[in-house]
């Protein structure tokens, strides 16, 4: 058997500011056929996501284990756009008619973080979080099992699916069969294409772009079966650390410590500290069941350091020092001699 | 069950991924903008001559055991900006307009003729209306070091450099109003001791991304935080509290938190005593200070005096030293007082007066129908401050409100009376940058090398030190920003802009505007401009401003029609007919630069040496070395003054023009331009004139001793150690201590050091005049005036998510983040009743201009208030036309007040600045 990454990202961290997705980006997707792509993304819950509405579209497996094949997401529902008319802002010279920039490839209803900052709830309890997406390195991978040619596979090694490139035909039934619609199709090479753990680093030691540039600190990255790592005690033994959609039964290997939010506003005006914004049931159709026991446990280990307590679990989740987020893959790249 | 490991042995695909992250060259980075703190150190990654990508080096170690580090410092747009280097923006040689300004037809240029075209109209300028038609505008734009290097050599031609602080009006007038100084920095570590941090008027989740974490850290270990916002804001996610506040009422809430204190008794008597004017006496008959001129007839207008306890007798406060000595000074009783003319007065402490004036106005129920917060919650805030260490964690939106600097004088009051500064994890929080003296250092020298830069420092020492051996009571701060005051006027380093605005930009008009103003103003606005150039309370900047009209104006790094408020219409139609020409210096063409004569390509970060500004939030100081040529025929800013320099110096020769004199009298260095600048050559090449920074840096005790460029490749970056001779950093107040957090001000706070204001205490009460009339004496609430005209929404802002001042906004890889056009953010119910459905276009427009932009659907978003943030170029709006045209541009007529104490300009410090929040408009579906 190989091994198998996993990652957790603080919720209660991120704040939205897509260096992640931008770190993702400048590494992986910034070339031709690949620049409406975002192998990482982040969106402000609640939302309709990336692709658009993607939690409506189906795929993963059923509870008696059999493939779903969804939707596969339209071009338009990722959205975007990437080309833009600085010739004709900068040098036109069309006698003051003043052009101003605009996008020249498409037109977009829809992007990657289009609905940034909105949210739900009505003034003044409106409420909003942040929540960063990459591959799920999932334990079962229904794009491994969907695709017709036999391109995906897990990587020994790090446990993160992969597809080679020379048998990918493009019949993108990975992207249908991906419940999280994290997989997007190269209109250039007529392949898909999704995030790869960023493997080149992780085998020299490196973590992930979207974990080693996180300025919030908000993701670790470790071995799942090491159980003296920070992943294991959030996920394992505080039980913090949840799944997105584990009914979709794929059994990922990313997980989410849920956000806390401010109190309510009651109707008269004043501070309701018995109800938190974000209503429970939102987190739960996110995290499952388990995410009100991960809230109380996140509360109380909180009040012991008010209380001056000490709290492993605190400590693991303010991460002292920022290495103990890299888990084994601490090396610092501008060390490696090609 | 998924096909586990069906290839284990890599195809080819795999090995193009590992390729496509390989490099053949490593090099420092950084980003030479002022974002805050910035200076985050960065690698940068080239392969075959080309910059490919960059990536955070977090290299900042422990600081404090405890206390999480600081790694891996960077954001979004440094993630990207290699990808800028390439972008479609850049501009690569230099261009000559060819059309009518703003018609977009330009003419490629050789250098020669570009640095011949400019000298030319310099001369012209100089010939037409003298020196002072030169403009440079400062910003701290795009450029470290180099950019810093390019407003000294203007200055030394003798152009007006204009104040970069009201450009940019990131001013906090009400904490400068309190304390002589704004700039509180404390370390980003600092806010992990804070039990309670305050984000108020600031939005650290966009603007602190680098080290937002340490909020959450803090909250995480027992703290808490609360975000006090019209909107949820982006920084009320994480809060424990959002407080939703009625916009621009700031000022009645902090004064009923106030009020709550005073009355619970739960107050800091022994620190108000200490470190504040609450004891100090003030006449009952006309509301001014009891001063020693009025006691003994000595004429002493800046001795103070409070009432002893023990004796009750009325004592001078001391003003070498916050120490009471053996007197205890009575906060709460009345004296009666014979002055030197016979006269009996009443005399009671600012406090009294203070509780006075909050019982009568300020409870929190008093105060619900203004701000909107129940009183509840105004005395369950108010009882966790006083028992917390509390942070304010603010930036410059306060600022830049009409009474912002009530509310900021108000706020600061809050932690006063709760002794909530001077001490880990208190405070309130502003910026500052410095800690590399060497930048300043190096040009101002006559010759390279170590021996003139300790001439420099000595000389400057040698006058401080006379003031404080004439006068003992003062401070080596006080004296410091004396000395600059002094300089500052006689060499015309810099200069307020306000003057050049009113004269020259059309904002006589605007300002005069009654329904803009406070309407409690007794007199108009141009009575009290006048009053303050007849005074001489502007020291002559407000004449020179008035003499000449602006004939020549550059621009480094900066983007004035985007950042003006007020914008093109106020600049368009006013300045640019007086201007014969405009010249923008940048990287890439930006709004001004399309409405410029001259675009001048400038090397882009990571293709040029430099260094980029520092500051106490990190105390590092960092190297940026060039990783690849600049495209085209872009160069180094350092390379383009020189040629400029020899310009100047050819064609003045030529043309036979003699030199003219600066305002010190001394002539410019016309002759030998290039050889002064150079220091001889010395310096003209990048590497030698950073090194020289560096071993300045050094001597002047910034950096440890042995750094040389040398040792700054080899590690990136070096903490500081010591303060250095700037502003910014000798008003910390505080030991840098290797293995602590910084906090500003324990300096005051332990060693019980004054302060620089007037009374040399943290000084609520202002008895100058125009505040007396204006009854702002002390820190009141007034509702914010209706500028724009009678419309029924408010236009509030922030500085963005997506881009420093504009420059990210345009980024091919950033626009992708988001809609990638601008944004405005509404209230459904705003939205509803005027027919608009999310990212539809709309009509914005008040009394002074229209503008265009699409909506976002936005339920944290106040009913009443829309939210544009700031920085998208103009050019992204139709016609070219942003928000910073539908604001007036006000500026608050009391920050033209002078002639006491702390109120008087000094570089960067109390000026009048522009106004852009609550500007109020309306919005139709477009």
């Amino acid at each position: 058997m190989g091994r198998q990454i996993a990652m957790v990202f603080d919720l209660n961290k991120c704040i939205g500011c897509q260096t992640c997705s931008v770190a993702c980006k400048v590494l992986w997707t910034n070339q031709d056929g690949r620049r409406d792509m975002w192998w990482c993304s982040v969106n402000t819950q609640p939302g309709r996501g990336t692709p658009r509405d993607y939690e409506k579209m189906g795929g993963g497996y059923d509870a008696g284990g059999s493939l779903i094949l969804g939707d596969l997401p339209h071009p338009d529902d990722f959205g975007g756009a990437s080309q833009f008319n600085w010739q004709a802002v900068h040098t036109s010279g069309n006698g003051g008619g003043h052009t101003h920039l605009q996008p020249t490839d498409r037109q977009p209803t829809w992007a990657m973080n289009w609905d940034e900052d909105q949210g739900a709830g009505e003034y003044p309890n409106a409420y909003y979080f942040y929540m960063p997406r990459i591959c799920n390195f999932c334990s079962k991978p229904s794009c491994v099992d969907a695709c017709p040619n036999g391109a995906l596979y897990k990587h020994e090694e790090f446990g993160v699916s992969l597809r080679d490139d020379s048998k990918c035909q493009g019949a993108q039934q990975c992207a249908r069969a991906c419940p999280y619609k994290k997989i997007y199709f190269d209109a250039v090479s007529k392949t898909s294409r999704h995030c790869i753990g960023c493997f080149p680093r992780l085998e020299h030691g490196v973590a992930p772009a979207c974990v080693r540039q996180c300025p919030g600190r908000a993701v670790f990255v470790g071995y799942r079966d090491d159980s003296a790592s920070p992943i294991h005690r959030l996920v394992e033994e505080y039980k913090v650390a949840l799944p997105l959609h584990p009914e979709w039964n794929t059994e990922p290997n990313v997980f989410y410590v849920p956000p806390l939010s401010a109190f309510m506003v009651a109707p008269d005006g004043s501070i309701d500290e018995s109800q938190r914004r974000i209503p429970l049931s939102y987190l739960e159709s996110l995290f499952g069941p388990g995410v009100g026991t991960a809230l109380r446990t996140l509360e109380d280990e909180m009040a012991k350091r008010k209380r001056g307590q000490p709290s492993q679990l605190i400590d693991t989740l303010i991460a002292y020092q920022w290495q103990s987020l890299l888990g084994p893959f601490d090396r610092d790249p501008s060390a490696i001699q090609w | 069950m998924a096909k586990q490991q069906k290839t284990t042995k890599g195809p080819a695909s795999e090995q193009s991924y590992r390729d496509a992250w390989k490099w053949d060259k490593v090099t420092w980075g950084c980003h030479a903008v002022d974002c805050y703190p910035g200076g985050c150190p960065w690698r940068v990654y080239s392969r075959d001559g080309k910059i490919v990508r960059e990536e955070q080096a977090a290299i900042f170690g422990t600081i404090e055991p405890g206390v999480p580090d600081m790694n891996p410092m960077g954001c979004q747009k440094g993630a990207s900006w290699s990808q800028q280097h390439y972008n479609e923006e850049r501009v690569l040689y230099p261009m000559k307009r060819a059309g009518k300004r703003g018609e977009g037809k330009w003419q490629r240029v050789s250098w020669e003729t570009a640095c011949n075209d400019i000298a030319d109209a310099i001369l012209d300028a100089v010939k037409d209306q003298g020196p002072q038609s030169l403009y440079h505008i400062g910003t701290p734009g795009e450029g470290g070091t180099q950019q810093i290097l390019w407003s000294n050599f203007s200055a030394q031609l003798g152009f007006q450099v204009t104040d970069l602080q009201a450009e940019i009006n990131d001013f906090s007038p009400g904490i400068y109003t309190t304390f002589g100084k704004f700039d509180p920095a404390p370390g980003a570590d600092d806010f992990f001791h804070s039990e309670l941090v305050l984000i108020w008027h600031a939005n650290p989740v966009y603007t602190n991304i680098t080290w937002y974490h340490f909020m959450q850290e803090a909250r995480y270990n027992g703290g808490e935080v609360v975000t006090i916002a019209p909107d949820f804001s982006p920084s009320a996610v994480h809060a424990d509290y959002h407080i939703p506040i009625e916009i621009g009422t700031d000022a009645a809430f902090a004064n009923a938190m106030s009020q709550v204190v005073i009355e619970e008794g739960i107050f800091d008597r022994d620190f108000i005593k200490k470190q504040t004017d609450l004891p100090l006496l003030v006449r009952s008959d006309n509301r001014h200070f009891l001063r020693a001129a009025d006691v003994d007839g000595s004429g002493a207008d800046d001795q103070f005096y409070w009432l002893d306890a023990k004796t009750k007798k009325i004592v001078p406060a001391p003003k070498g030293t916050l120490s009471p000595g053996d007197v205890d000074p009575v906060l709460d009783g009345t004296a009666h007082v014979t002055l030197a003319d016979g006269k009996v007065v009443e005399v009671r402490p600012v406090f009294c007066l203070l509780r006075d004036m909050l019982n009568a106005q300020y409870t929190p129920e008093k105060v619900q129908a203004t701000c909107g917060v129940h009183p509840k919650t105004t005395r369950m805030l108010a009882r966790k401050i006083a028992a917390r260490k509390t942070r304010i964690m603010m930036g410059w939106n306060s600022g830049k409100y009409y009474h912002g600097d009530l509310m900021e004088r108000a706020m600061m009051l809050i932690l006063g009376l709760t002794g909530n500064w001077g001490k880990h994890g208190t405070g309130a929080r502003s910026w500052a940058v410095g800690l590399n003296d060497g930048m300043f250092s190096v040009l101002l020298k006559s010759q390279s090398g170590p021996e003139m830069t300790l001439a420099t420092r000595g000389m400057r020492n040698a006058m401080i030190e006379s003031m404080m051996e004439a006068d003992p009571t003062m401070t080596d701060e006080i004296a410091l920003y004396t000395f600059e005051r002094q300089m500052i006027n006689m060499m015309g380093i810099m200069t307020p802009p306000a003057f050049f605005w009113y004269h020259h930009c059309g904002y006589r008009e605007v300002w005069n505007r009654p329904g803009y103003n406070d309407p409690e103003m007794k007199r108009t606005f141009d009575e009290y401009f006048q009053e303050a150039c007849d005074k001489g309370w502007w020291s002559g900047i407000a004449e020179t401003a008035k003499q000449s009209e602006p004939r020549f104006l550059i621009e480094v790094g900066g983007n004035l029609l985007r950042r003006q408020r007020g914008g093109a219409r106020q600049l368009l139609e006013h300045l640019w007919p007086k201007l014969k020409m405009i010249v923008s210096v940048d990287w890439r063409i930006n709004t001004t630069g399309l409405y410029a004569d001259y675009i001048l390509p400038a090397a882009q970060h990571y293709e040029k040496m430099n260094q980029p500004y520092s500051s106490p939030m990190h105390l590092h100081v960092l190297l940026i070395e060039k990783a690849a040529e600049p495209p085209g025929e872009a160069r180094s800013e350092w390379q383009i003054i020189q040629g400029i320099a020899k310009a100047l110096q050819k064609r003045s020769k030529e043309r036979g023009i003699e030199p003219w004199a600066r305002k010190n009298g001394e002539p410019v260095q016309l002759a030998n331009l290039w050889e002064w600048i150079t220091k001889n050559g010395d310096l003209a090449e990048d590497e030698k004139l950073i090194d020289e920074v560096f071993r300045d840096s050094a001597i002047l005790g910034t950096i440890p001793e042995e750094t040389t460029l040398e040792s700054m490749r080899k590690n990136g970056a070096v903490r500081a150690v010591g303060w250095g001779g700037s502003a910014m950093m000798v008003c910390q107040q505080s030991p840098i201590e290797p293995n602590k957090t910084h906090t500003p001000w324990r300096n005051h706070v332990e060693g019980l050091k004054p302060y620089p204001t007037l009374t040399r205490r943290a000084q609520f009460f202002i008895d100058h005049e125009w505040y007396l009339e204006a009854g702002e004496e002390l820190p009141v609430h007034k509702d914010n005036p209706h500028h724009g005209g009678e419309f029924p929404l408010r236009l509030t802002s922030g500085h963005p998510r997506w881009s420093i001042h504009s420059m990210n906004h345009t980024s091919r890889i950033i626009l992708g983040t988001h809609r990638g056009h601008p944004v405005m953010y509404m209230n459904p119910d705003d939205m509803a009743v005027r027919g608009l459905a999310d990212d539809d276009e709309a009509r914005v427009f008040n009394d002074l201009a229209e503008m265009r932009i699409h909506v976002r659907h936005s339920p944290g978003t106040q009913p009443g208030q829309v939210v544009i943030y700031n920085g998208y170029e103009p050019f992204q709006f139709k016609d070219w036309t942003g928000p910073e045209n539908v604001e007036p541009g006000m500026v608050k007529w009391l920050h033209f007040a002078g002639g006491y104490g702390h109120l008087q300009y000094r570089g960067l410090h109390w000026q009048p600045i522009p106004i852009d929040r609550a500007v109020h408009l309306d919005v139709a579906k477009a």
